[in-house]
């Protein structure tokens, strides 16, 4: 599922600030060992992925359980869009296809299996495509997602490679509330229901987070957040995750539409509202690291920061590929010197704009960007927005948005709907977007939709340039009358 | 006897490697079961594997075409529940 992160609220007052280096607020909890891990990571870190990417292989189509949130036609419902079917690759057509992407893409730093079902339903698979790629092509990490039912068997073979982090989706602790979520699992040569089911899968998921953590594996954990069902419980699973050595916790809204033909779907559930995420976030702030910067990738997608160049890697394409990947690895490591390089730089060089006035209400705005940190795309160009709020306290990444999110022959989208029309939708809520450049007739569209439009900080730092528009806009009062809120 | 995989299947090859019988087998449009190998498990297991890990309901049939997962068995969903909200996206 393609889902939209809960944002980190500050700890303490002025830590969600720029000041305070982008990602530090979430990792000074951590030990020096796992934050050297995290801290260049294009998954965790804020900076980082603005410079790294990580890419998807769907090598796993079988699944050992049912989610009510998943349709089984399509991609496993944890990690990718609903009703998104990837094109099922071998194990060696997944190696040759990572390899051609970290060749031509030298950002291409991590390689994730996360579908279309459980990876480790399909151990034969997954294994063999993480064995071949340590092997030829150690300069890349490797992760992946499991519902956790095989983990406590994987973890030695899991051991064995690269793996720098495994995410598990969990959503529950207590079998009454599993009951509500999973309706089966396949144990032991028996489909079993109910309870018992759950609370297997609740065990095992529990004994795999802890045989990783004793190996010295990363281990994140994904919960869906479903109204009614578990919101009242995330907070006790933060809890008990954090105290067994889980380094972060991502809570997804639970995202249910009838024509996804899933339980959730069918039977009306509803997702939370943005304001109930919002509140969970509050109860688990303090007891644990909530993730803002993992964007869900699409379970197959290939590229930087929301854009996907899977079209230039598709089957046939790598197939007539040569790929020298000593030579390319010779590549990569100049690439990925000269980057940690230019990062420290600009994280050494951060200049800090500090709020002007005090007691102005917060503000959304849109960065049209590429990475490297600075605005640096045409308006026109943008496929993803990244939404940051600015505050007297200082600026902090709150999402990203897509343009084109779920517009497939959506009916929210509403026919005829220019591209144009779909941007500006995608800004709901932001009071001003700032881009390298832009035209005059989306200038226009803009500010009839009471978005100010701003190119005068091309190139610029986003985080100093976002608090620059936003005491500009305290200066002319805009920011005094007290506005209902826009949560992103 | 034997057990039949029908086009409702979506290809997630979790039966296959299960069967100790050796009788399943990809093939296009989608996999199926070789009948002459086929036990239904009988002598290997209590239940028939391919339709214990199967998520589609009425993807595998018995001898007599009865689904071994009948619709609302595996999601949860009453099938008249189902219909609803298919003749209400339809209507749209
Ligand atoms: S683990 Fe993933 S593929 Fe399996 S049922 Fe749940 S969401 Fe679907
Ligand atoms: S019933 Fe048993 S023997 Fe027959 S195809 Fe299924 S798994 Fe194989
Ligand atoms: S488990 Fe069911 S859906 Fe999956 S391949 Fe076998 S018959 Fe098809």
């Amino acid at each position: 599922m393609e889902l939209p992160v809960l944002n980190e609220k500050p700890t303490q007052g002025g830590c969600a600030a720029s000041s305070c280096g982008s990602s530090d607020d979430q990792l000074n909890h951590l030990s020096d060992e796992i934050r050297a891990k995290v801290q260049n990571h294009p998954c965790y870190s804020e900076d980082a992925h603005h410079y790294f990417a990580r890419m998807h292989v769907a090598v796993a189509p079988a699944c050992n359980i049912q989610c009510h949130y998943c349709n089984r036609k399509y991609d496993c419902a944890n990690e990718s869009r609903p009703g998104v079917v990837s094109e099922l690759l071998t194990p060696n057509q997944a190696v040759k296809k990572t390899m051609a992407v970290a060749a031509n893409i030298p950002q291409m730093t991590v390689l994730g299996i996360a579908g279309p079902g459980d990876p480790l339903a399909n151990p034969e698979r997954t294994f063999e495509t993480f064995r071949r790629l340590s092997e030829e092509a150690p300069d890349i990490k490797l992760c992946v997602s499991t519902n956790g039912l095989a983990l406590p068997d994987a973890v030695e073979e899991l051991s064995k490679h690269n793996i720098d982090h495994v995410t598990i989706t969990i959503n529950c602790v207590d079998p009454k509330i599993g009951a509500k979520i999973y309706p089966w699992i396949f144990w032991k040569n028996k489909r079993i229901k109910g309870e018992k089911a759950a609370k297997i899968l609740i065990e095992q998921q529990q004994k795999g987070l802890e045989m990783l953590v004793a190996k010295g594996i990363l281990v994140k954990v994904n919960s869906v957040m479903i109204p009614g069902v578990n919101d009242k419980h995330l907070a006790e699973v933060s809890k008990i995750v954090k105290a067994k050595g889980a380094f972060l916790h991502n809570v997804m809204p639970l995202i249910a539409e009838a024509e996804h033909g899933t339980f959730y779907g069918v039977m009306g559930q509803r997702g939370p509202t943005a304001l109930e995420l919002q509140e969970l976030q509050d109860d688990c702030s303090g007891d644990m690291n909530m993730m803002r910067h993992c964007r869900q990738c699409r379970a197959d997608a290939v590229g930087m920061l929301g854009e996907d160049r899977g079209d230039e890697f598709t089957l046939d394409k790598i197939e007539d590929m040569e790929i020298d990947y000593q030579a390319a690895m010779e590549k990569r490591k100049v690439i990925h010197q000269a980057i940690e390089v230019e990062m420290n730089s600009k994280r050494a060089a951060k200049v800090e704009v500090k709020a002007e006035k005090l007691g102005t209400r917060p503000a959304l705005m849109a960065v049209a960007t590429s990475g490297q940190g600075v605005i640096n795309v045409h308006f026109g160009h943008a496929k993803e927005f990244l939404i940051y709020e600015a505050s007297p306290e200082g600026v902090r990444f709150i999402s990203h948005r897509k343009v084109d999110q779920y517009c497939e022959g959506d009916t929210s989208c509403g026919d005829g709907e220019s591209v144009l029309q779909r941007t500006i939708r995608t800004l709901e809520g932001c009071e001003a977007v700032l881009c390298s450049k832009i035209g005059y007739e989306p200038w226009e569209m803009l500010e009839t939709a009471g978005i100010m439009p701003n190119g005068e900080h091309a190139m610029e730092e986003i985080e100093a340039a976002v608090m620059l528009v936003y005491n500009e806009m305290a200066k002319s009062g805009k920011l005094d009358e007290v506005k209902q809120r826009a949560t992103a | 006897m034997s057990l039949k995989i029908i086009e409702s299947c979506v290809n997630c090859f979790a039966c296959e490697p299960l069967c100790p019988s050796k009788a399943i087998y990809e093939a296009k449009p989608h996999f199926l079961i070789d009948a002459k190998k086929c036990t239904e498990c009988v002598g290997d297991f209590d239940v028939p594997q391919c339709a214990s890990i199967c998520p589609i309901e009425g993807a595998i049939l018995d001898a007599l075409n009865v689904p071994l997962n009948p619709a609302g068995s595996l999601t949860g969903i009453p099938p008249e529940k189902m219909a609803e909200a298919m003749a209400e996206l339809q209507a749209h």
